[in-house]
């Protein structure tokens, strides 16, 4: 077992963790973000070859990194900054109907 | 109580990812190498595509049509913030600066202006592309903003502006994949469709990469200098 691929387990696990022990909406986001980024981490990794070289065949080598897994690390980036400018705009909203961060508030509030 | 339910949850999964991994890695004999895709494009994608950096040729050329979904996804982030952002008014950044940020901003922009373009530009050549150019485009905006203030770049009529520029980069895209079907051969083809793809590694070459990096780096740019500016309205 590689030492990086324990990384993304304790990254995408403390994500999750965050996610559910918090109750204020930011820190979720947070925890989505450090879930998003650990995914990313991991197709980095799966790229990976001893010894290769980027993807930019300027000159013939020998061992080239896999580049499927960076284009798509790329799509994953994209989306996960659209989805998270989607939840912090619904964030300010919520902010500015309750004055409060915190879902269990929120919750009590609805009645 | 309710910790100690998450806590067992996330053992679980942990556990679950360790095991999962531990079979990637270590794969049986009866598996066999999932690797002669990119064997392939590492063989063939310079000559096929005419671009030396493999990451852009298998976005831009293999698989541009998911880049253009790519993009529909920040439009569609756009649309949906563009909507439901109402006009209220958020007070974000008050603040004075020093002179020395208001002369250090105005200086840097140009120059972020031209690194950005050559992100784009250079995006066959080297690490970076349309994506990341129209990262660097859009900070111009957030950097401009934070320290002028909102009213320094007039309001709405930027905003409509820049939406507009935001639909022509899309549209430009998906005219150039139209053009691959014009000239006898599928959407968004490149060298199959008789483009001329230049000597790989020189700036005009590779096809029609370059000019969707354009596009794109336009679209990126504009479209999460709309969403940034959604965000922090001020009046």
């Amino acid at each position: 077992m590689q030492f990086i691929y324990l990384v993304v387990i304790i990254l995408f696990c403390l994500g999750l963790y965050t996610i559910l022990m918090n109750t204020n909406l930011i820190k979720i986001i947070i925890g989505i973000n450090i879930m998003d980024s650990s995914l990313v981490l991991l197709l980095v990794a799966l790229s990976y070859k001893p010894a290769g070289t980027a993807p930019i065949i300027d000159k013939p080598y020998s061992v080239i990194v896999d580049p499927i897994p960076q284009a798509l690390a790329l799509t994953a980036i994209v989306i996960g900054a659209s989805i998270t400018a989607l939840m912090l705009l619904l964030t300010i909203k919520l902010h500015r109907n309750y004055n409060t961060l915190d879902i269990s508030e929120i919750r009590r509030l609805r009645g | 109580m309710r910790r100690i339910y998450i806590l067992a949850l996330i053992l679980i999964l942990a556990s679950l990812l360790f095991f999962t991994f531990y079979d990637l890695l270590h794969p049986t004999e009866f598996e066999t190498d999932k690797t002669q895709i990119s064997d392939y494009y590492i063989e063939h994608g310079v000559k096929e595509t005419g671009a030396i950096n493999l990451v852009t040729a298998i976005l831009f050329d293999y698989r541009a049509f998911d880049t253009l979904g790519e993009a529909t996804v920040i439009f569609i982030a756009v649309s949906a913030i563009s909507l439901l952002a109402t006009k209220e008014r958020v007070l974000v950044s008050n603040t004075n600066f020093s002179p020395i940020v208001y002369q250090g901003i105005s200086f840097i922009i140009p120059f972020l202006y031209i690194l950005a373009f050559y992100l784009i530009f250079y995006g066959h050549l080297s690490p970076g592309g349309g994506f990341t150019g129209g990262v660097v485009i859009a900070t111009t905006f957030v950097l401009l903003k934070m320290t002028f203030g909102i009213r320094y770049s007039r309001e709405e009529k930027s905003l409509q502006r820049r939406s507009l520029i935001e639909s022509c980069g899309a549209i430009g895209f998906i005219i150039v994949g139209i053009l691959g079907i014009v000239r006898g051969d599928s959407f968004l083809a490149n060298g199959q469709a008789g483009f001329d793809l230049g000597v790989a590694g020189q700036l005009l070459s590779a096809g029609i990469i370059p000019i969707l990096n354009l596009f794109t780096g336009i679209k990126v740019g504009s479209g999460l200098a709309i969403i940034f500016h959604r965000l922090v309205r001020e009046e």
